[in-house]
């Protein structure tokens, strides 16, 4: 019967007090227990039955998951426990990295932006995860400490598959990094929903671009895209690195983007509807950003 | 007898007071039935329900769901022998040996709270043999399809209603007027289309919820958010062979409600449930996901038009056709069939008309009332056929409009003289605030721009003698308390009666209260919530307790005065004599009277007065043809126009502006008369967008807010412009006439119309996506 | 399922409750504390019915949050307002007074929820533009009114100033 229920189902919550002690209790309970931030995902799944756990390991306050920094050399560091709100006012996002705090001010309402955070995004690998195409484009790291201790994992090496990540039993993200961003890049972020704003994305395209003397345009670009595949998809379109960039270019770059696209028909959207809109948006995306690093 | 002084539309009525209940409602104060405080003897409902669209029940066995700790009872339909239904009675309480919908009601569990309830449902085993199912109207009537209610000619319907039996049709409503087959040969232009419009949700953002609980004697309470406290007691009892007055029905604040709270739907569970564990108070609560296909939903439509006019544009021919997509039980869609039946033409005069309205059972969830009560479904492919017969003789769409429109004195199709309307003024007046004729650039060279027009009318849907009572009282210090039946659902009625018993009494509409919640042991009879018919019939029957209150105030004055009634008056809360100019306050003689001026004694007592209405002129209709001299009490009509943009790389369509006029024949609060404008504009934009239930086989594929979509803040237009126009009801209280439901029946087709100004492609069926328009913009090579 | 002792400020009052893990704060407020002004409306953080402005332990203010999808364990020393926290002194909130005025309640269900979304938004932008506060409400439907009272009402609170208490 499709139905959720009125309420969460039994759970124990657990609090560990370090990272370690996070680490030894997931790895112990693997399939049981649950690293949960704002829990805006997890309990929803919860309560429609969809996921089960007998443990939700509350990680938040552990150290470093509340920071957010950034340092001139080495780039942006968010801790995991950092929400999409925080994301979207911090100054030093908006001046470094302003397609990010577009990307995340797109995500649901303020309400649930006040508990979701971008590691619960990249953790649920959703493939219309709001904030992943902008994260891929900037070259994000994904910061986890496991049994072992920490560790470093490239974000585009990180999705495995609806809902599937590189993730260990133990493992707990501690951060997003991102590293500086090319000097004088642009990027831009678009997204289709059902709604103006609040909706899932049915189609998102995050494009960045910057200039490169090694290039043979001496540009290049990156897209990436999201729910529009199995995981999010970070691409280099080829038209745009060969030679001139021009309009003729940027529509080809388009449509080689939508080909590479592997979307699905769903109640949200279909597939043919979701490659025409790749192509359309990334075409508006890369334009954008073309004009602003051209000029 | 007194003559009572003609009351003129002195203050507060037709002025814009505060919500009575506004102050309670900002605080968090205000009382919806999941509020009240039941103490730590309640117990929790849970439902299991069909997972199949249509199959035999086999065997039910609920021992193990029994044994489970916590758990106190476990109903089934053996519990429910009788059937129950509003105009139909088609439905039992709990299935008994079918299920018609998934969804549909099989055992019930109460339990010491929720989750136990929920544990036990699985532990309920039932037997099923799936049967061939029905998923589509049209298919339905053939006569090889599969049969939903076999025992249809056995079940009890009001006599204005159809079943025919051994078919899957529990209604069909036909009009047959002039020659429609000799018209088509002198019509100019012909058209023909067929629409198709989803199911949908009401969506009111308080879900179901009821809480019922059976005394040792049998008297049973049902607290509920309901729209129909008096419906659910009466249905109840029916159902339950008991008497009405063994029921009260407690209804506070309801969280909206849009038809979706009309009739019974989930509260006979909570009754039943609750008579398994006597003395206790049993709460069922639907979840969000439960409220989207569970309850009420607005009835899908196939919709055939065909219609013909001269060269001039003078409509000369109709013939439409409506299959219903009613669901598992008609028994309050069977009037909705009717009601888009009768009113099938829209608001057009036309010489020549044929409607078949069918009512057709499917294995959907079940069809109920909603805010237009088949209007919106029914305008929404009518008048997009409308625009394109004007278009196919190059007329301009509003004028074709003016030319056809429904005027006072003319004949409608089910023979009724029309009453004076304002619907010529409204369509000038919407044309104008739109601009109509000038198109503005479009923001953006990728965007394209247009604007749409279109028109409605609706009668309240009800019994021919549905009524209305009230009760009007005075407390020591000359403050006023209204008691009615009717129930404050958000749309301002409770507001609205005390403008109306201010004004008819003579007292500060600050001294009037409504008493709440209504109560069925308490508060006087009301049919129903519904048909946007309080304003109008509540507000008749208050108007008239007002009126006698008043009478027995001025009669004791007068007596006391020893002055004529006629000379006296209640002015501002005071009685005054306009020969003596005597003035004195209503405190305290309203309850202790007077002295009696001509010796010892007193004369007079506590003020009470009654009023009640009903309509009584409403006649039925012949059954062949649909012809009768009065289908209906009125018509309230208006017209709608927007302008949108459309987005070529998305197909995205945004509304810039939507304009609004309606005439409510006399606006007793103009602000509140202008925001139900504006929130039906709102619902009729989300509908025209974003909501349908995706069914498939049956089942529901977005019962959640996650992929049912409704218009948030941010959908809303930048502009809305509401225009009362005021054309008086012979009958209504200061010639006021309804407006709730109205304002989201034009809104779709509007909005359609301009996409195909902008565009030039037409759908056939919402909502108009952003991939539906640009998917239909590039068959149409619109774009690439 | 583990049960946890916790402490929190609502409204100003500390309330001491032992809950079970999966309680949501929204069922500890309506359920446990009997304080239904907040409503129930999907449980599922879609429709706003439940905002309330939550600080956690630490934070410098309250921000709203569907209370539906916290956990009322999380809510150990955090400070929670509802819409019976709004007015003081019987003093209306701005946002309240102002929503009364623009015709901005209907039904009243997501009213508690619009006001907490209004009452935090110029809490952190006391002069928002149209496009924000329709941005700030997306995460509340309303079925009645159609948001365009709500929204004047919210132009018009800004204009107003700041409440008369202590909001948090």
């Amino acid at each position: 019967m499709v139905t959720a229920h009125p309420g969460l189902p039994e759970f124990d919550y657990v609090k560990p007090a370090s990272l370690a002690e996070a680490s030894r209790f997931l790895a112990e309970h693997a399939g049981a227990a649950r690293a949960f931030m704002g829990g805006t995902d997890i309990f929803v799944r919860l309560r429609d039955g969809a996921w089960q756990a007998q443990y939700l390991v509350d990680v938040k306050h552990l150290e470093g998951m509340q920071a957010l920094s950034f340092d001139p050399a080495a780039g942006l560091t968010i801790g995991a426990a950092v929400n999409l709100n925080r994301i979207n006012a911090a100054p030093s996002v908006r001046e470094h990295y302003p397609v990010l705090a577009e990307a995340a001010g797109t995500v649901a309402s303020y309400q649930l932006r006040t508990r979701a955070t971008l590691a619960g995004n990249v953790c649920n690998a959703s493939p219309a995860g709001d904030t992943l195409a902008a994260c891929l484009v900037l070259a994000g790291q994904v910061s986890v400490h496991g049994l072992a201790g920490p560790r470093q994992v490239a974000l585009k090496d990180f999705f495995r598959g609806p809902g599937k990540t590189a993730l260990q039993p133990g493992d707990v993200v501690t951060a997003l990094r991102f590293p500086l961003p090319p000097a004088g890049y642009a990027a831009k972020y678009l997204k289709l929903g059902r709604n103006t704003l609040g909706d899932l994305a049915i189609v998102g395209v995050a494009a960045l671009g910057y200039r490169e003397a090694a290039a043979a345009a001496g540009l290049r670009f990156r897209v990436g895209l999201a729910s529009v595949a199995p995981t999010p998809l970070l691409l280099e379109p080829a038209a745009l690195s060969a030679g001139p960039v021009d309009e003729a270019a940027l529509t080809a770059a388009a449509e080689a983007v939508a080909a590479a696209a592997a979307p699905i028909d769903d109640v949200r959207g279909s597939a043919e509807y979701r490659r025409l809109m790749v192509r359309n948006l990334a075409r508006q995306a890369l334009t954008e950003v073309w004009r602003k690093i051209a000029a | 007898m007194l003559k009572t002084h003609p009351t003129p539309a002195r203050g507060p009525v037709g002025e814009s007071v505060a919500r009575l209940d506004g102050q309670e409602k900002v605080t968090g104060a205000a009382q919806f039935a999941d509020d009240i405080q039941f103490g730590p003897g309640l117990l929790h409902a849970r439902i299991l329900r069909s997972p199949h669209a249509h199959a035999l029940i086999k065997r039910i066995d609920a021992s193990r769901a029994l044994a489970l700790p916590g758990v106190r009872a476990v109903v089934t339909g053996e519990q429910t022998p009788g059937y129950i239904g509003l105009y139909l009675q088609d439905r039992h309480i709990f299935c008994r040996d079918r299920v018609r919908y998934i969804g549909d009601p099989v055992a019930g569990v109460a339990a010491v709270d929720e989750q136990t309830a929920e544990k036990a449902l699985d532990l309920i085993e039932v037997e099923y043999e799936p049967l061939p199912a029905v998923f589509d109207p049209v298919a339905g009537t053939r006569p090889d399809a599969p049969l939903l209610h076999p025992d249809l000619g056995q079940y009890e319907a009001v006599n204005f209603i159809f079943p025919k039996p051994n078919t899957n049709i529990s209604n069909h409503f036909k009009i047959r007027r002039g020659d429609v087959a000799g018209a088509w040969a002198q019509c100019a232009a012909v058209v023909e289309r067929e629409y198709r419009v989803p199911h949908i949700q009401h969506v009111p953002i308080e879900p179901h919820v009821a809480v019922a609980k059976w005394d040792e004697k049998g008297k049973i309470t049902l607290w509920a958010s309901s729209q129909s406290p008096f419906a659910q007691r009466n249905l109840i009892a029916k159902a339950l062979h008991i008497s009405q007055s063994q029921i009260q029905v407690v209804a506070p604040y309801v969280g909206g409600g849009f038809g979706a709270k009309a009739g019974v739907s989930m509260e006979a569970l909570a009754v039943v449930i609750a008579g398994a564990v006597k003395g206790r108070p049993v709460k069922l609560r639907l979840t969000r996901e439960e409220e989207f296909f569970t309850t009420f939903v607005r009835q899908g439509l196939v919709a055939r038009f065909k219609l013909g006019c001269d060269t001039e544009g003078r409509l000369l021919a109709l013939e439409n056709t409506y299959y219903w997509d009613a669901g598992a039980y008609t028994e309050y869609g069977v009037n909705m069939t009717r009601a888009g039946g009768y009113s099938g033409t829209g608001p057009y005069d036309v010489p020549n008309v044929s409607v078949d309205s069918i009512c057709v059972y499917t294995n959907h969830p079940v069809g109920g009332p909603m805010r237009g009560f088949g209007m919106p479904e029914l305008h929404a492919g009518l008048e997009q056929a409308m625009d394109d017969l004007a278009r196919s003789i190059q007329l301009d769409p509003v004028e074709f409009r003016r030319r056809n429109c429904i005027r006072g004195g003319d004949t409608v199709a089910t023979g009724m003289t029309m009453h004076p309307t304002g619907l010529p003024d409204c369509i000038e007046q919407a044309a104008a605030a739109i601009n109509w004729g000038h198109k503005a650039p479009p923001s953006a060279p990728t965007k394209r721009r247009g604007k749409g027009f279109a028109i409605m009318w609706k009668a309240p849907a009800m019994p021919p003698n549905a009524g209305s009572s009230a009760r009007v009282q005075f407390n020591e210090d000359a403050t006023v308390t209204v008691s009615v039946g009717g129930q404050e659902i958000g749309q301002g009625t409770f507001t609205v009666m005390a403008q109306m018993a201010a004004a008819a009494l003579g007292v500060p509409y600050e001294w009037v209260k409504v008493a709440g919640p209504v109560d069925t042991d308490y508060s006087p009879y009301e049919w129903q919530t519904v048909a946007s018919r309080l304003t109008w019939s509540m507000g008749n029957a208050v108007k008239a307790a007002a009126l006698d209150a008043r009478r027995q105030v001025l009669e004791m004055v007068a007596q006391a005065w020893k002055e004529n009634p006629d000379d006296l008056d209640i002015v501002n809360g005071q009685v005054i004599s306009y020969k003596t100019e005597e003035a004195r306050s209503l405190k305290d003689i309203v309850i202790y009277g007077l002295p009696n001026p001509d010796g010892d004694g007193w004369i007079g007592g506590p003020v009470l007065g009654r009023g009640s209405f009903m309509p009584t002129y409403v006649t039925g209709l012949d059954a062949e043809t649909g012809q009768g001299p009065r289908a209906v009490v009125h018509y309230t009509t208006g017209a709608q126009a927007v302008e949108v943009e459309v987005d070529l790389e998305t197909g995205k369509v945004e509304v810039l502006r939507g304009v609004a006029a309606f005439d409510v024949g006399k606006a007793i609060n103009p602000e509140m008369v202008k925001a139900q404008m504006e929130g039906g504009l709102v619902q009729g934009i989300s509908t025209a967008f974003f909501e349908g239930l995706k069914l498939k086989d049956g089942r529901v594929q977005n019962p959640s807010f996650v992929d049912y979509r409704i218009a948030t803040a941010a959908d809303a237009p930048p502009q809305v412009e509401a225009i009362i126009v005021e054309v008086a009801q012979d009958d209504g209280p200061w010639g006021a006439r309804g407006i709730g439901e109205h304002s989201m029946v034009p809104t779709l087709p509007a909005i359609a119309n301009a996409i195909y100004d902008a565009v030039g492609i037409r759908m056939d069926a919402p909502p108009f996506s952003a991939e539906k328009v640009f998917m239909a913009m590039r068959q149409a090579g619109v774009v690439q | 399922m583990s049960l946890h002792h916790i402490t929190l400020t609502i409204n100003g009052a500390v309330e001491r409750a032992t809950v079970p893990a999966n309680l949501t704060l929204l069922q500890l407020l309506r359920e446990t504390l009997a304080l239904t002004g907040t409503k129930n409306g999907c449980a599922a953080g879609e429709c706003g019915a439940c905002t309330v402005l939550l600080a956690l332990p630490g934070a410098e203010r309250g921000e709203p949050v569907n209370s539906c999808m916290v956990l009322a364990v999380e809510c150990d020393g955090a400070a929670v307002v509802t819409v019976e926290g709004l007015a003081h002194d019987h003093q209306l909130d701005p946002v309240q007074q102002a929503l009364l005025e623009a015709g901005g309640v209907q039904c009243g269900f997501c009213t508690p929820g619009v006001l907490i979304s209004a009452r935090a938004l110029l809490d952190r932008n006391p002069r928002p533009s149209e496009a924000e506060i329709r941005e700030a409400l997306v995460g509340n439907l309303c079925r009645c009114t159609g948001y365009l009272r709500i929204i004047a009402g919210i132009q018009a609170a800004a204009q107003l100033g700041a409440p008369a208490g202590p909001a948090a």
